[in-house]
């Protein structure tokens, strides 16, 4: 076998150009695979991660109807089963109420649909960082009566902190929620959509706010990584509560699921044309490199080596291209995206500001999840097989008579 | 003894408006140790009859024994397999495998044998030498000029131990000083070896060397001449 090997690897090196041309076409296929996909999943692992420490989390368990009817009224007792799983269970990084309700605000001359947020102060900072995020003011302290107001809502208001906020929604079963509150921080999130209407308050005041008293409308589960996320769910639904269902983040955010499904597959066309092309490429070298040397292959059959055997060491030497190609685009593509992984490019000017106007927060992020690196050897692998086919049909069909002619 | 015998040998080939006989029933025995010239103008069917005796093409009817054996009633891996075992090929364009040097080159038939590598390494050694390129073992056929890689492909040839060797126009790309010395060296490896050579040629320095001449013309045997060379 190590003969065979030698062999073929010679053979590569008759024309290295033309095996450094298809090689480096393997190299740069792979490179640009990787870092589109690894752009992409950077991306939406970036926002899945924002919106679930920011708003979603990645799991929540809500009262059944709240999905389709979000409202206080759809409000619940976290049951004390559900905290004995929560709390027993390795996974969950941390575990937070939440009273979500919708209000009016207004500065007494402008008013703004918002989105109120009643938060466990200290256990949101620590699942979302909450207060790195403050650009102006405190952050709130539990049992604070006062808001933290996003920034774009706060400059549609014209407030700033300081100023009295008022606010008027619907409370529990129909009662009036209404309140004056000071502003005492304003933020600016990474989630855009985020800064133009949410007021967040103590879950306290949010409860006294709409008259739920201990309700809740949901709590937020983070959890380690995102594999941990279906364990941490089957428990969860052990727990014998008619009143509750629980959620991923997918299916809280299902809009979200779709636009990055919908972002997939036009990546997936893309790779596919990139792959196709390098396909041909690949074939195009493999059928000159059996036409040019066919008398060659014709003397080894008539000396006495047999076709499955020559069919090994041709098979070898395109297998040798395409780990050329593969491993080199793995070994160079690894530490640029592990850096800019860790230093994600910030973007600025106009073209923060379109990420910003599509949702983004305004950074290139990438991703090192495992599966970005081996999926385009995995595709490599299958093109170079598909394009074995060619040389075992070749060979199988090689006339030693005719060869020795040619 | 006869290493190959030959009986009612025919090769046709249809073209789309006319049957060609290549080989037209020949019949003709070679003994062992033989240095035969198979001579005849172009498109005589001389390349044709060596490739069937070779047990390259299949004939249309007839039969090639060898040793015995009759190889076209062999499989086709079994024929490849034979051929190793038993014929040698020297051809025209030397056809020696480029990336491999002179020695491996030699060797290289051993190791499909399943040689042990030191019997390999010691024929190897022993066959350049006596070829005369002993020095240039491990150079590749691209730096040895034409006549040295047709000594190397007389050395490959001759490495299996084969019962013959086939030879189709070994001289034709060569100048008269390197063909000379090539003749000088098959007819001492025939001597030495016992080795049965068998060429095809138009070459009047090998058909001089040559201990008999078979003529074929038109598919068919025209003369059979037997030479006393020494």
């Amino acid at each position: 076998m190590l003969n065979y090997v030698i062999i073929a690897w010679r053979n590569l090196w008759r024309n290295p150009r033309r095996t450094l041309i298809t090689s480096a076409s393997v190299f740069f296929g792979v490179f640009f695979a990787i870092m589109m996909t690894s752009i992409q999943k950077g991306s939406f692992e970036n926002m899945i991660e924002n919106m679930a420490r920011f708003y979603s989390g990645y799991i929540q368990i809500q009262e059944k109807e709240f999905m389709n009817t979000p409202g206080v009224n759809n409000s619940f007792e976290l049951s004390p089963e559900y905290k004995t799983v929560i709390n027993n269970n390795q996974s969950v990084t941390s575990s937070t109420k939440r009273v979500e309700t919708f209000a009016l605000a207004s500065n007494g001359e402008n008013s703004y649909p918002s989105f109120i947020i009643g938060i466990e102060p200290d256990k949101e900072d620590l699942k979302s960082g909450l207060s790195e995020h403050l650009i102006k003011g405190s952050y709130i302290n539990t049992n604070s009566v006062n808001l933290m107001v996003g920034h774009v809502l706060a400059e549609n208001l014209n407030i700033d902190t300081g100023d009295s906020l008022i606010l008027l929604g619907q409370g529990y079963h129909g009662v009036t929620a209404a309140g004056i509150y000071e502003v005492q921080g304003i933020f600016d999130f990474p989630l855009p959509a985020l800064n133009k209407q949410i007021i967040y308050m103590d879950i306290a005041n949010a409860q006294e706010f709409a008259s739920i008293q201990n309700r809740i409308t949901s709590n937020i589960i983070m959890v380690e990584s995102t594999d941990n996320i279906e364990e941490v769910i089957n428990e969860l639904k052990q727990v014998n509560d008619k009143d509750t269902n629980v959620y991923t983040w997918q299916e809280l955010m299902p809009e979200l699921l779709n636009l990055i499904e919908g972002k997939e597959s036009s990546s997936a066309m893309v790779k596919t044309l990139l792959f196709m092309i390098i396909g041909f490429g690949v074939w195009a070298t493999i059928m000159m490199m059996m036409h040019e040397r066919k008398r060659e292959l014709g003397v080894m059959i008539a000396i006495g080596f047999q076709k499955s055997k020559l069919l090994l060491l041709v098979l070898i030497e395109s297998a040798l291209i395409g780990i050329i190609g593969v491993v080199s685009g793995l070994i160079i593509s690894f530490p640029v995206f592990y850096y800019l992984f860790h230093n994600p490019i910030v973007v600025t000017g106009k073209m923060a500001e379109t990420y910003e106007s599509m949702g983004f927060e305004a950074k290139i992020a990438f991703s090192i999840n495992p599966e970005i690196f081996y999926n385009p050897a995995i595709i490599v692998l299958v093109i170079f097989m598909a394009v074995s086919l060619y040389q075992v049909f070749f060979i199988a069909g090689l006339n030693v008579v005719k060869s020795l002619k040619s | 003894m006869n290493v190959i015998e030959i009986k009612s040998l025919t090769k046709i080939y249809n073209s789309s408006e006319v049957q060609v006989k290549a080989v037209n029933g020949i019949d003709i025995n070679v003994k062992e140790g033989e240095f035969t010239a198979v001579v005849g103008p172009s498109g005589s069917g001389k390349t044709t009859f060596l490739n069937m005796l070779g047990g390259l093409d299949k004939p249309t009817s007839g039969e090639v024994k060898i040793g015995g054996v009759d190889i076209w009633s062999l499989t086709s891996r079994q024929l490849i397999d034979f051929r190793m075992n038993n014929i040698g090929f020297v051809f025209q364009s030397y056809n020696l495998i480029p990336v491999l040097t002179a020695g491996e080159n030699v060797e290289f038939i051993m190791q499909l044998q399943g040689k042990p590598k030191k019997e390999r390494a010691q024929r190897t050694k022993e066959l350049l030498e006596a070829v005369g390129i002993g020095d240039r073992i491990n150079s590749r056929p691209s730096k040895l000029s034409g006549g040295q890689q047709q000594r190397v492909a007389v050395a490959r040839a001759l490495a299996s131990k084969p019962e013959f060797i086939l030879a189709d126009e070994p001289t034709a790309n060569l100048d008269s000083k390197a063909t000379t010395s090539l003749l000088e060296l098959m007819s001492n490896m025939n001597k030495k070896y016992n080795t049965t050579f068998i060429f095809a040629t138009h070459d009047q320095r090998v058909m001089d060397k040559a201990r008999r001449i078979i003529t074929i013309e038109d598919g068919k045997i025209l003369k059979d001449e037997y030479f006393n060379r020494d």
